[in-house]
């Protein structure tokens, strides 16, 4: 009887052992943001046999939405949950990359003792430009620079451009390029004739609109410095070759007590009396909506768009007008915001950072898999048209909608509908000729100023937009918010990003 | 009395004060009713406008064109629109009879004298209302710990218990039940249950209908708990998914230039804001309708138990 039982316990131990011993395939989580889905059954069914074949991983994501991802990401990194193994990061989500690396959230990818980006992410380094890895270098709890996230290959390169309705402009007989040579202070007589003649039966119609609250880096061409959450400081770039230093050198200055942003605010004023700008973007809650609204009902003449190669192709066709978009440099500069924009760590209270690795580096090398998660299956969300390209199928694409940049290397999906076929290849190009800023690296530590910088933030905030709008009166809106900003100590802040700087830049 | 009603022509009522104060006091109180109804009204008008008058002359009483497109597009959001629906009735009526049922059980021995531990009770539901456990901790015991993330439980469990709610309750006791009459009640032979259900509870009716609107109010309007420990789509309540519109809104607004220009066509495929005030009439709608019914009670609650004049 006991040999018996023994035979029987034994027996089950066996079975216990089996599927271990089948090496079932290892759940892996993800939490995606800014993504549009309600239904991913198709898409899992094939993506899991397909992992599970390949690497022996199944994936189960969590789409996160703009609106729930900075409380999920908090939730799961502040209580050290082992929920997600992997999460989107970037440099403006509340999962912020360059403090939560520090913080020991994420896993060290190129961990000297344990490197999984050489072990299991080796192709990575060849398709991924190496400025990205060197742009997702950060500072871990060590204290020592390193990996702590796959940088996404998107448009790495910010392009701040003017968005022009070329269709109303050649209406009035001017071309692109007089719009290019007269730049934004002589911009006056082609928004007077163009009001003019599309008022002429009554309407209103406002030639100018454009995102208030940064268009001021466009006219003066000062880049956003990393770090500096609230947009108080000014870094002059040179708009004539982004990759030396402006007239300035490399300096911080407080954005609203130069003469650059004070001209700036005349010549906005100038153009709001004039009836060019319409007033709904001076005012925060409609801003947006009146801006986009703008664009995507083609009823403005020049706009502003922190624009990506190629767009010209898609808004032309959604706005049905012929879209150009103008660049405010001589090309796209890299600084750290653009290259940290989209990135895929693993948490470091992951079970299974191995297969999360092995997950990642196939998602950002294997076309299959990364067009799959984030067009969806060919024949149900998208097909393909005679020339390779992808046309959406509008219904099950509702249901499917990651947010394309947010998921990994884009150049690895098939070009869509109008981009021709080879367009990742140009896509690709293009961004290896944009330019590093001089200060490419550099981040702004707020932490020693951060009682000025609450102070302050608010006292900008309630300016800056009907400043940058033309909205208010530069006489006497602008003094008083340089006195209260002095009075609230901007002074302290900007010297410390100077002192931060001469230090990174090793002067 | 005689000299009143000579000084006063108007017929004489009860707890009457003077003509002119009394007109004072309807000014204020009829203020009052327009402050918190013009808000709603605004959002109908504003449901009812056309996009194209909000782009024009942005929110106002008097829009240029009306139209009817904010209830279409609410209507296409199909399932997901009645799937909500469902869940907040769902949520809002189980948990409102779970909540009450508790909030009744735990102040009726609170408000028993005979009860050893009444202090001891008492002061561990109020010690809640002034120290609570923080964001993170009490996630790290729903989720973790409870295993709510993803079924109801998240969204009904963590509001059961309102200590604010049994304090009323153990006063409604305390001032419409008199002691005496569960003395009597236990001589005549009544079980402490059958007390509690068939002599109490009848006496104290508008108090739980006080309470229960309350609780059902809170349930009704909740999404924060959802955004904490829910991500599956068809347990989103009607709030949350009017709060998910607004929050994607917002924060596309706010990062527009980190995301570039693919968040202008995220921003395209939003709800517009004409459809964002005609969700909130689908949620004010119900609970609205459902506010009468227990009105007669709540007015009662107010009176009752106070030495009447």
């Amino acid at each position: 009887m006991k040999k018996f039982l023994a035979l029987i316990l034994a027996a089950i131990m066996l079975l216990t052992l089996v599927p271990a011993m089948a090496d079932s395939p290892v759940e892996i989580t993800m939490l995606l943001e800014g993504c549009n889905v309600t239904d991913d059954a198709a898409v899992l069914e094939k993506l899991n046999e397909y992992l599970a074949n390949k690497i022996g991983v199944t994936l189960k994501p969590t789409w996160g939405t703009w609106g729930n991802f900075d409380q999920l990401a908090q939730n799961a990194v502040n209580t050290g949950s082992d929920e997600y193994d992997i999460m989107f990061t970037c440099s403006w989500t509340a999962n912020e990359y360059a403090p939560y690396a520090k913080k020991g959230a994420y896993v060290r990818l190129d961990d000297p003792e344990d490197n999984l980006l050489e072990e299991y992410g080796a192709e990575l380094k060849n398709v991924l430009p190496e400025l990205l890895f060197e742009g997702a270098a950060t500072e871990g709890p060590d204290g020592e620079k390193g990996i702590y996230a796959v940088p996404g290959f998107k448009d790495f390169a910010t392009m701040n451009t003017w968005d022009v309705n070329v269709t109303l402009l050649e209406k009035y007989g001017y071309t692109l390029e007089d719009v290019e040579k007269a730049g934004f202070y002589g911009w006056a007589d082609i928004f007077k004739t163009v009001k003019e003649g599309e008022e002429k039966d009554g309407s209103i119609f406002y030639p100018f609109i454009f995102e208030g609250a940064v268009v001021e880096r466009y006219v003066t061409g000062t880049p956003i410095i990393t770090g500096d959450a609230n947009g108080l400081l000014s870094y002059y770039m040179n708009t004539e070759d982004v990759s030396v230093p402006g007239a300035y050198g490399n300096v911080i200055f407080n954005k609203f007590a130069t003469p650059e942003f004070e001209k700036f605010a005349r010549q906005m004023r100038e153009y709001y009396q004039a009836g060019y700008i319409d007033p709904a973007i001076a005012i925060g809650e409609t801003a947006t909506d009146t801006w986009r609204n703008a664009q995507n009902s083609a009823n403005y003449l020049i706009s502003s768009e922190v624009s990506l190669y190629g767009y010209e192709y898609t808004t032309s066709e959604a706005r049905g007008i012929q879209v150009a978009y103008v660049m405010t440099t001589d090309a796209p500069y890299i600084d750290n915001t653009s290259v940290q924009g989209a990135m895929m760590a693993i948490s470091a209270n992951s079970a299974h950072p191995v297969e999360a690795m092995k997950f990642l580096a196939l998602l950002n090398t294997d076309p299959y898999v990364m067009t799959l998660l984030n067009y969806g299956v060919e024949g149900i969300h998208y097909t393909l048209n005679a020339e390779g390209e992808v046309e959406f199928n509008a219904d099950a694409r509702a249901t499917y909608s990651p947010w394309t940049n947010g998921v990994g290397n884009v150049t690895l999906l098939p070009p869509q509908k109008g981009q021709g076929a080879d367009f990742q290849q140009r896509f690709a190009e293009f961004y290896a000729g944009s330019k590093k800023l001089p200060i490419y690296g550099f981040t702004f530590d707020s932490k020693p100023v951060e009682t000025e910088i609450a102070a302050i933030a608010n006292i900008k905030e309630a300016y800056m937009l009907s400043l940058c709008t033309g909205a208010v009166d530069v006489d006497t809106a602008l003094p008083e918010l340089l006195t209260k900003l002095d009075e609230a100590g901007i002074q302290k802040v900007v010297d410390e990003a100077n002192t931060q700087l001469k230090a990174f830049l090793g002067e | 009395m005689t000299t009143i009603t000579k000084k006063n022509p108007h017929p004489f009522r009860l707890n009457m004060v003077s003509r002119k104060t009394e007109t004072l006091f309807h000014l204020i109180l009829l203020l009052f009713a327009l402050a918190c109804i013009i808000p709603f009204i605004f959002v109908i008008i504003i449901s009812f406008s056309s996009e194209d008058s909000i782009r024009q002359i942005g929110y106002s009483f008097t829009p240029v064109t009306w139209s009817l497109d904010a209830y279409h597009q609410v209507f296409n959001l199909g399932d997901a629109l009645w799937r909500s629906y469902f869940n907040s009735f769902f949520i809002t009526i189980v948990g409102t009879l779970l909540s009450v049922t508790m909030c009744v059980m735990y102040a009726y021995p609170l408000f028993r004298k005979d009860y050893k531990f009444r202090g001891f009770f008492s002061f561990l539901s109020f010690f809640t209302m002034i120290f609570g456990g923080g964001l993170i901790p009490t996630y790290i015991i729903c989720k973790n710990l409870l295993g709510m993330s993803n079924n109801y439980a998240a969204l009904i469990v963590p509001m059961l218990v309102s200590p604010f709610n049994i304090i009323i309750m153990r006063t409604f006791f305390q001032t419409s039940v008199p002691f005496d009459l569960i003395e009597a009640a236990t001589i005549d032979g009544s079980g402490e249950y059958n007390t509690l259900v068939r002599i109490i509870l009848p006496i104290v009716k508008p108090g739980i209908a006080t309470v229960a609107l309350l609780t059902a109010l809170g349930y009704w309007n909740e999404w924060f708990l959802c955004l904490m420990y829910v991500t599956k789509r068809e347990l989103f309540p009607l709030q949350y998914l009017l709060m998910e519109m607004q929050r994607n809104a917002e924060f596309l607004a706010r990062n527009s230039s980190m995301i570039g220009a693919s968040g202008a066509s995220a921003i395209a495929t939003l709800p517009s804001q004409t459809m964002r005030m005609a969700v909130v009439v689908f949620i004010v709608l119900p609970i609205a309708c459902a506010y009468p019914f227990f009105q007669r009670y709540v007015v009662a609650g107010l009176t009752i138990g106070s030495v009447k004049g």
